[in-house]
């Protein structure tokens, strides 16, 4: 099981490249190994940001984060 | 076999580090010369396109420019595809084929891989380039070839001969000259520069109007080590513009790979110091400085297709050979000889550097 603030901080690495570009993610919510988050901001209109940021990131936690399952954009 | 890639002095973009200015300058150099020249560097550094300005400013430029990349073949067919062979050689050699040492009669060869011919090769090779004279796969007279050979190597000849895979005596004879050039890492302050200039070729190929690029992936961009050099980086470029949906290529349109690293012992550097994006405002474009890119071309493309015959030029133009003067006064074209920059201003003038 992994815990919210395992992954935040990770994301929290993430933020300010997407920020800086006026977007944003956000943590919906862990469950199990599983984490479900949220495009905001300007990524969140970009129909290219979704393919890119979620496989990313998806990658740099799954790398980060030896239990980390799935990530899943809603 | 590989297609040249039709070749224009205008696409090259060299760089304004002082590495690639050096280069530059040896180039202009090397390309009076007809000896032959070694151009190394890793793949994707663009060894083909600085062997392309190499041929195009050289007294050989009206003659054919021949690539091939030895990397391509097995051992017996890069034989026939450098020396061609005679009908009945081998079976299906139904028609004599000349190789392409013939095919760039007059011209320039450019070898490319040459750190991957194999030993036996390397024999014919050197009697190739040492008497000028090649023999078909299956002929017995011998054809003269007046072909200036400019090869490309990623890995050091000097190590493979003291490895005892390359001969010594080909690589005294190939290495008269050599080009050293450096990854992309090593020279990221041209990265900019490079940047826009395939942004704007990529969006003028497509028709559309040449995108921004905001600070974010500019900042990605810079931070990331380019392993596939300026070919990777060429690509990274087609796809943000091939993606970009909003007028500005935004961190969304640049691949995951680029924009969190790979995976690997090195920390993901993902720690940036991004100032605040500037408000968003449409971005103004210069209808005169547009008009004049254009105006700029086309007469350069009219100079280059008239040999450097105003008259001949302006009639292409459809414009009078005076108006045509002006023109080219205005947009201050160099209309000399034609050097190595192309007549455009040096420090503007560059190279795609990606082959």
């Amino acid at each position: 099981m992994i815990s919210r603030d395992q992954v935040d901080s990770v994301l929290e690495r993430i933020r300010p490249l997407l920020r800086s570009d006026g977007g944003d993610i956000e943590l919906v919510e862990v469950i199990g190994n599983t984490a479900r988050i949220r495009l905001t901001g300007r990524c969140a209109n970009c129909p290219s940001a979704y393919m890119t940021l979620h496989a990313g990131v998806e990658r740099v936690l799954r790398h980060e984060i030896a239990e980390f399952e799935q990530l899943v954009a809603v | 076999m590989r297609t040249p890639r039709p070749f224009s002095l205008d696409d090259i973009v060299i760089g304004r580090s002082p590495r690639m200015q050096a280069i530059f300058n040896f180039a202009k150099v090397v390309s009076r010369s007809d000896s032959s020249v070694v151009i190394t560097g890793e793949s994707g550094t663009g060894k083909e396109i600085i062997a392309n300005l190499l041929h195009h400013t050289s007294a050989r430029q009206h003659q054919p420019f021949v690539a091939v990349s030895c990397a391509l073949f097995s051992e017996t067919l890069i034989e026939t595809e450098l020396f061609g062979h005679e009908r009945g050689a081998f079976t299906g050699a139904i028609r004599d084929k000349p190789g392409r040492f013939e095919m760039a009669q007059g011209g320039t060869l450019f070898l490319d891989d040459i750190d991957d011919v194999p030993l036996a090769m390397q024999v014919k090779l050197l009697r190739a380039v040492q008497n000028r004279t090649i023999e078909r796969v299956g002929g017995t007279r011998e054809i003269g070839v007046d072909v200036r050979v400019i090869t490309g190597t990623k890995r050091d000849l000097r190590q493979l001969v003291d490895e005892g895979t390359f001969r010594e005596d080909l690589f005294y004879r190939l290495n008269v000259m050599t080009i050293a050039l450096p990854p992309l890492r090593e020279r990221l302050e041209d990265l900019p520069q490079l940047i826009d200039h395939f942004v704007a070729r990529f969006a003028r190929a497509r028709g559309l109007e040449v995108p921004g690029i905001s600070p974010a992936v500019r900042t990605a961009l810079a931070r990331y080590s380019w392993p596939g050099n300026v070919r990777e980086l060429e690509n990274a470029c087609e796809r943000a513009v091939q993606l970009c949906s909003c007028g500005t290529i935004r961190t969304g349109c640049v691949a995951a790979r680029i924009l969190f690293g790979a995976p690997g012992p090195q920390a993901l550097p993902l720690q940036v110091e991004v100032t605040a994006a500037p408000p968003e405002l449409p971005r103004s474009v210069s209808l005169d400085d547009r008009l004049h890119e254009v105006e700029t071309n086309l007469i350069g493309w009219a100079l280059r297709a008239s040999g450097g015959n105003k008259s001949r030029a302006a009639e292409l133009l459809q414009v009078k050979r005076s108006t045509l003067g002006d023109r080219i006064a205005r947009c201050g074209i160099a209309t000399a000889s034609p050097e190595l920059s192309g007549g455009h201003d040096e420090s503007e003038a560059g190279c795609t550097l990606s082959d």
